[in-house]
């Protein structure tokens, strides 16, 4: 038994370094081991993939140019140009082992060989992390290397509990049982909502590990930071301008984070005191109300044991999955079913569900589901049921068993009568333009398809309210990578549209095609 | 993306390398994407990347190719050239286990495939205890090696050795009960 652990074991570790286990050794010698490693592989398919370096599109498109369009003879010295840049397997010989040396200390000095492991020891080091003090530091600086006043705060972070004070002495708590903001100015404690919080993310470290093991990455060099040596990466969100992330070479740890210059204006956060798995003082989390200080509620939430308590107190009846969720909070007029990492909030249902613009379509309780980064919201049972996190899929099902995804694979836009030439370069530029904050109105595909179609009917521009108004226009359809939006009015019966740059919800959407009327 | 297999024939008609280029930049990510999946090794799957465009351009230039879905038929050419591969793994002596493709389905419906497997598999993982899932998610999905895990569970490496084992045994029963995972019963 314990050889079958042991092989299985080191078949996970070689996939974790990204090697070829069976290129080594046969491992699945029975139908038992190769059905377990079979698990391992379908296991992995939920891991992010580990992407190529930067330079790999690149090299890639002029390797395959060279052969598809080289006669045969040459094209067998053209193979495995782009794939990879050293010996994958280093043979145990001593020349082989000085070769790939010499070729490890060429390359790694500008293409970031081993990037992955960089971010993957960050990973590490933050999923490791128990605890930090720190003071993190935002300078914003113009295009003209003008700086705007340093503004700082100071932070205590501990599992699923953190402080935050800013330079107001304003102090923001979140302990996981309650939230709270002790306002010196105005002497007022103010009980807040516990879950779901948006400030928490604002500085948790799990996420900028994530995002650069998310986006591709390459090493630019070492500087020193607030004293501390730092590895600097660059990171580039596809189709997005590329910010910096530096990274302590002691600890591991993100240290400072570099926005990209975005209309004319660049933040920089830095921890300029870092003291990771240090002593917190325990009193830092305990709700405390000080002398002279008024308690202010700001409807809070109960946290009640069961959910018929909660629906007493909210006046709604709740739709529940068949997971218990690990904490359920009762409000006056929500309910809010906490699963650690994933969230359910259920209201009373008002009107038709509107999808915001710039979501991609599905059903579910046989009506629309918004599908918008990682929430869904659906209108079910006189409920409007939002779910948030990780585990959104398997929750919402529970509750909405026909619940269907949008189909990203069906194609919605080659039906179009008439193609509309796109020029990508210019498509990229917008793309940049909306990411630096403006006209925003490209991540709706309805303001889109308006912008195109009353230009064709006044080519010379809009002037006040569109020819064809807004009333007009219904999205019919939107996978989250095409949409079709039909128009009841005018020259035009049906707009095609995609997101060419970015398939997320910061992509903009451009029209393709259209079918005249 | 939607990339059309007869605007790609039409740039290849052209003979402009720079219409080569620009093909494999726009779609690299979606196909690379999939074959990790498939292979679970980075440089494995760069080259395979590299091997289906040579042969799908290639087929292109002297073939004409109904399906409109360029993309579909990269990854249909990508099975292929990974089946190839453990075809010549296995005849080397290196037992492979040959996953049942079907090259054709693929091409239009591995992405909902995708997507139900998913599900199927996080239902399953839900199954599992707390530790196993636990021990499943360190190990396989966040990297860490034995020893970190163990730290983390608070348990010996052994422990954390014969947790997994179970772990994926288990699974490998609950994943066995739909065939769409791809682990299939003995």
């Amino acid at each position: 038994m314990n050889e079958l652990e042991n092989r299985l074991s080191d078949y996970i570790d070689s996939l974790n370094e990204e090697q070829e286990p069976e290129q080594q050794w046969g491992v699945a010698d029975t139908p038992e081991m190769e059905k377990l490693l079979a698990t391992v592989r379908t296991v992995r398919t939920l891991k992010e993939p580990a992407m190529p370096d930067t330079g790999y599109p690149e090299r890639l498109a002029q390797a395959v140019t060279a052969q598809v369009t080289a006669s045969k003879g040459s094209q067998e010295k053209q193979k495995r140009a782009a794939g990879r840049r050293s010996p994958r397997w280093v043979f145990p010989s001593v020349a082989a082992l000085a070769a790939g040396l010499l070729i490890f200390a060429i390359l790694s000095a500008w293409s970031g060989l081993f990037n992955g492991d960089v971010v993957y020891a960050m990973e590490k080091a933050v999923a490791r992390l128990s605890n930090y003090h720190g003071i993190m530091e935002m300078r914003t600086q113009n295009a003209a290397g003008e700086e705007w006043p340093v503004r700082q705060v100071e932070l205590w972070w501990e599992g699923e509990k953190y402080a935050m004070r800013q330079e107001d002495g304003t102090l923001t708590v979140n302990n996981g049982e309650r939230k709270w903001q002790v306002r010196p100015e105005s002497k007022v404690v103010a009980l807040l909502p516990v879950v779901p919080d948006p400030v928490k993310t604002g500085f948790d470290l799990r996420d900028e590990a994530a995002r650069a093991t998310k986006y591709p990455h390459h090493v630019v060099g070492t500087e020193f930071i607030a004293g501390r040596e730092a590895t600097k990466l660059e990171i580039l969100p596809p189709g997005g301008l590329p910010y910096h992330l530096w990274i302590d070479t002691e600890t591991h740890l993100p240290i400072q984070l570099q926005t990209a210059m975005e209309n004319s204006l660049q933040t920089t956060y830095t921890f300029a005191a870092f003291e990771p798995d240090t002593k917190l003082d325990a009193n830092m989390f305990v709700f405390q109300v000080p002398e002279g200080y008024e308690l202010e509620e700001e409807d809070p939430g109960q946290l009640v044991v069961a959910v018929e308590e909660a629906a007493a107190i909210s006046r709604l009846s709740p739709l529940l999955p068949q997971e218990a969720p690990e904490r359920i909070f009762a409000f006056e007029d929500r309910i809010v079913l906490d699963y650690g990492d994933t969230v359910i909030v259920e209201t009373a249902a008002e009107g038709s569900l509107e999808p915001v613009p710039n979501s991609a379509l599905g059903t579910a309780a046989g009506g629309p589901l918004e599908v918008w980064w990682e929430r869904l919201r659906w209108h079910q049972g006189g409920l409007e049921i939002q779910v948030e996190g990780p585990k959104r899929i398997q929750l919402a099902r529970q509750i909405a068993p026909d619940l269907a995804l949008p189909d990203t694979a069906m194609d919605l836009v080659s039906k179009a009568q008439v193609k509309v030439p796109v020029e990508l370069e210019l498509v990229k530029a917008n793309q940049q333009q909306v990411d630096r904050g403006s006209s925003p109105w490209q991540l709706d595909p309805l303001q889109v398809a308006v912008t195109f179609v009353n230009l064709e009917v006044t080519p010379e521009g809009i002037q006040g309210e569109p020819e064809i108004p807004f009333s007009a226009f219904k999205v019919t359809e939107n996978n989250g990578i095409q949409a079709r939006v039909e128009v009841t009015g005018g020259p035009i019966k049906q707009v095609y549209l995609e997101r060419l740059i970015r398939q997320d919800e910061t992509g903009i959407w451009t029209v393709v095609g259209y079918d005249p009327r | 993306m939607f990339v059309n297999t007869v605007d790609v024939m039409n740039k290849l008609k052209k003979n402009d390398p720079r219409e080569i280029e620009q093909i494999c930049k726009a779609t690299w990510e979606s196909l690379y994407r999939f074959i990790y999946y498939k292979v679970q090794n980075r440089q494995e799957a760069e080259d395979i990347t590299q091997e289906t465009y040579v042969k799908a351009l290639n087929y292109l230039k002297e073939h004409e190719y109904a399906d409109q879905n360029f993309l579909g038929f990269l990854r249909a050419i990508a099975l292929n050239v990974i089946r190839d591969r453990w075809r010549q793994k296995k005849r080397r002596g290196i037992p492979v286990n040959f996953e049942n493709i079907n090259p054709l389905a693929t091409m239009t419906q591995d992405h909902q495939k995708e997507v139900v497997q998913r599900i199927l598999l996080e239902n399953a993982l839900a199954k599992l205890s707390r530790d196993q899932r636990m021990v499943i998610d360190l190990r396989i999905i966040k990297g860490y090696s034995v020893a970190e895990a163990a730290k983390q569970v608070g348990k010996t490496e052994a422990a954390v050795r014969t947790a997994q084992y179970r772990a994926l045994k288990n699974l490998a029963e609950l994943l066995a009960e739909n065939p769409e995972t791809g682990v299939t019963k003995q």
